[in-house]
């Protein structure tokens, strides 16, 4: 569910219009009761002669089609800015595109079932990076394509060395074989031969990046009444917090629970939110934010793993967060943030402040760290349907969607870009320059997930257990310690 | 469904043989005996229904009792028999286990708090008066509200810094900012009261019908032996109301077990695990981790517990129903 990870919360953020989204997605859910569904979907999927399309030479002279399709998610990644470029992309190649959008839970059943049942019907297929290990094989790998000059004249030029290289290395680039592996250098210029002489492959282009960054209420940092009353109380000055133990210190400055004003949010409510902060508080303090090794066993049951909890079970019980803070998520933080009532927060992308937030202006600044820095970060990408019937037009499609050219397009409508150019181009006098500034330093420096097919569950067990923590039912290191016996039979279950 | 294609000629000769026999058969005012073509008229007209209920809910089902034993990837991959092991899974995870025994806390608390509250709605109710009129259909407003939307109504209400619920509960002495959500013990009751605002109409609806439909002789011989309120109630109204009282608590316990939109939305089963009913276990390893066979042997398990549980609870309240028992 890193649903919003990335736009926004599906459950809550942005209110009324998320809301109805959800509903539909719930009323799908509903709809199919579950297990019903389930039996339905898989009938088909056992009629449906399972044929993996498999992957021959990309025919440059292919046929055009007069249409291409998409499976797209709704704000989760910025719809509206990807929905923007069709007439571009018409007048360019002649071909319509059609784009189908789905809220998060309903995309990923969509997604899914689709490639259950082997259809061709989309073309082009959005991925979030917790379901690619289960989908790779699905996947069309990209090389062959990406290397065919024929397949991308001029300035169609996919130039993946632009990709910023943690970004591409833990979005796109899997080895189908052993999908649990990670590409050994993460941070070398990407470059397709050298990715498949490891044994690796591309599948995908990365299209919408979100990372933690801080937000913070920049009018209250600069108040001069603020300052001299923080070097009063102190002895030093107020400046954004760059350490955790800042952190929590300036958290506990700025709160006035009778003005109504707190230091900062927490996520810690049950979901894939809690598990995103401890993420990035574990990378941190030292430990592997992953979650697991690549020999497929939890790795958060450290010393620093309860180091990384205990603090964070502290912070959620100083009443330096708003109250809630133990069943808040995604929108309930943005929500907080945005009604002026913290000074601080961490969330996934730019936020706004309600009208009735007097003078406040944001800024933003990478996540503070401890020893090490590793800011939880996920990545939406283009992939190529494995059975698609116009593999060469959708593939040109895909890499002039994210070209970028039309990645910059589309800053205009909030997208977070997934090149370095792209950031190092835009321009001081974007609105969001400050908010793009920090989305791209922080990419540069993020921890992805582990690859496991059954992520979900693993986030799951690691939340109840931060939640836990946080709610001072159980000591940080009990809750780590029951969550990583759960985790290894899980593991162990999946058949790691 | 061949049978329809019954040989006429054979049938055409039986009728023939039998004129030729020149009398009707048996039967008191002369029926004859249906034919093949008769009798199988209903199965045509049945026929389009019959098929669609295969297609979507008889299929379906087998293919889950299928899948239970098997551990299947949706994505390729070769699946293969793999006996008891996802119902061994099934019903040894402490996890699955709680899960089972809170979702049944939850439906008895919540459908015998219905069921009392539903009556005493339905009692005033039931007199039909034009007031009544009102009162019944604005008493159904939550029943027609979708659950995903009540759920998050709810939980902006109870927003621990701007809710109304926070606010008033304030007034009345209890600490400023209480989170309801945070905690256990109130997460449950929060969540009990929304399924009791959201589902009591639909009891007291059933219940009103029942009390309509009742015969008001008894009541009125009952009055001339000078019956108290509480004892025409207790030996009168309540005995002739018992199967339509079983009728609602079996619809609503049904119903009940199938919750899934509140909770997803309120808590997502927090904290900690306390509110982790079993759908959403089962939504989270079929839907979200796609563990096929699993989800299908936590189905069959759950149908199982279900399908021996609906009798049990008919014949309580079904012994109650039968006038030979009382």
């Amino acid at each position: 569910m890193k649903i919003i990870q990335v736009g926004l919360g599906a459950w809550g953020a942005r209110g009324i219009r998320k809301g109805s989204e959800m509903i539909r997605s719930l009323e799908r859910i509903k709809r199919s009761r579950v297990v019903a569904g389930l039996g339905a979907a898989l009938t088909v999927t056992l009629l449906a002669t399972a044929c993996t399309g498999g992957s021959s030479a990309p025919n440059t002279a292919a046929a055009k089609p007069t249409e291409l399709r998409m499976l797209y998610t709704t704000d989760e990644a910025n719809s509206a800015a990807v929905a923007s470029l069709v007439p571009q992309f018409k007048e360019k190649f002649g071909i319509d595109l059609k784009i189908d959008n789905q809220p998060y839970d309903a995309l990923q059943q969509k997604v899914f079932s689709e490639f259950a049942s082997s259809s061709s019907y989309y073309d082009i297929v959005v991925v979030d990076t917790p379901w690619a290990p289960a989908l790779v094989q699905n996947l069309e790998p990209l090389s062959q394509y990406i290397q065919n000059d024929a397949l991308n004249p001029g300035t169609l030029q996919s130039n993946v060395g632009d990709f910023i290289p943690k970004v591409f290395y833990d979005t796109a680039v899997y080895n189908a074989d052993s999908p649990i592996k990670r590409y050994p250098d993460p941070t070398a210029k990407p470059d397709v031969s050298a990715i498949k002489n490891a044994g690796f492959d591309v599948y995908g282009m990365p299209i919408q990046s979100n990372v933690a960054v801080m937000a913070y209420r920049s009018d209250l940092f600069n108040d001069p009444t603020q300052k001299a009353n923080f070097k009063a109380k102190y002895g030093k000055d107020l400046t954004v917090p760059k350490t955790w133990d800042d952190y929590a210190q300036v958290a506990g400055f700025f709160t006035q629970p009778d003005k109504k004003l707190y230091g900062t949010t927490v996520m810690a409510g049950v979901g894939d939110w809690a598990t995103d902060d401890f993420k990035t508080l574990l990378a941190s303090y030292g430990g592997d934010g992953t979650l697991a090794d690549e020999s497929g066993k939890p790795a958060f049951n450290t010393p620093e793993g309860v180091e990384a909890l205990d603090y964070y079970a502290k912070l959620a019980q100083s009443g330096h967060v708003p109250p809630g803070s133990t069943s808040a998520d995604w929108g309930t933080t943005a929500e907080s943030f945005g009604s002026g009532l913290t000074a601080m927060t961490i969330n996934y992308h730019d936020l706004k402040l309600a009208d009735n937030v007097k003078g406040g202006t944001i800024g933003y600044a990478p996540v503070p760290t401890g020893k090490a820095a590793g800011p939880h970060f996920g990545t939406w990408m283009l992939s190529l349907n494995k059975n698609s019937k116009n593999k060469e037009w959708a593939y040109q499609a895909i890499s002039w969607l994210t070209a970028a050219e039309q990645q910059t397009t589309m800053t205009a409508k909030s997208l977070h870009p997934s090149r370095a150019s792209v950031f190092a181009g835009i321009k001081s006098d974007n609105p969001l320059a400050p908010f793009y500034d920090t989305l791209g330093k922080s990419l540069a420096e993020g921890v992805g997930r582990a690859r496991l097919t059954n992520y979900t569950e693993v986030s799951h067990e690691v939340a109840v257990a931060v939640n836990n923590a946080a709610t001072g039912a159980s000591s940080p290191s009990d809750a780590l310690k029951s969550a990583s016996d759960k985790v290894s039979a899980l593991l162990k279950s999946a058949g790691y | 469904m061949k049978a329809t294609a019954a040989p006429l000629d054979a049938t055409l000769t039986v009728d023939a043989s039998r004129r030729a026999a020149g009398r009707t058969t048996v039967g008191a005012r002369g029926r004859k005996p249906l034919t093949w073509k008769k009798r199988s008229t209903p199965w045509v007209y049945m026929a389009p229904a019959m098929v669609v209920l295969l297609l979507m809910t008889v299929a379906p089902t087998i293919f889950i009792f299928y899948s239970a034993f098997r551990n299947d990837k949706i994505l390729g991959g070769v699946g293969k028999f793999v006996g008891l092991d996802n119902f061994i899974e099934a019903v040894t995870n402490a996890s699955v286990q709680h899960a089972f025994l809170i979702t049944f806390g939850f439906v008895a608390v919540a459908v015998i708090l219905e069921m009392i509250l539903g009556f005493a709605l339905a009692l005033p109710l039931a007199a039909q008066t034009r007031a009544n009129k009102v009162g019944a259909a604005l008493m159904l407003l939550p029943f027609a509200v979708t659950p995903a939307v009540a759920a998050m109504v709810f939980k902006q209400l109870l927003n621990p810094n701007y809710g109304w619920v926070g606010y008033y509960l304030g007034v009345f002495g209890f600490p400023k900012g209480i989170d309801l959500l945070g905690d256990p013990t109130s997460a449950w009751i929060v969540l009990v009261i929304l399924d009791m605002w959201q589902w009591t109409p639909f009891i007291a609806l059933i219940l009103m019908a029942g009390l309509q439909s009742l015969p008001g002789e008894p009541r009125e011989a009952a009055m001339v032996d000078g019956a108290t309120p509480w004892q025409m109630f207790r030996h009168i109204t309540f005995p002739a109301m018992v199967p339509f009282i079983a009728i609602a608590a079996v619809l609503r316990t049904i119903q009940a077990f199938k919750t899934f939109d509140s909770f997803k939305i309120l808590t997502g089963g927090g904290p900690g695990e306390s509110t982790e009913i079993i759908n959403l276990g089962i939504f989270r390893v079929g839907l979200q981790s796609f563990n096929v066979g699993l989800a299908c042997a936590l189905g069959v398990v759950f149908l199982i517990i279900l399908s021996l549980l609906i009798p049990f609870m008919l014949r309580i309240i079904g012994r109650r129903a039968d006038p030979e028992e009382m």
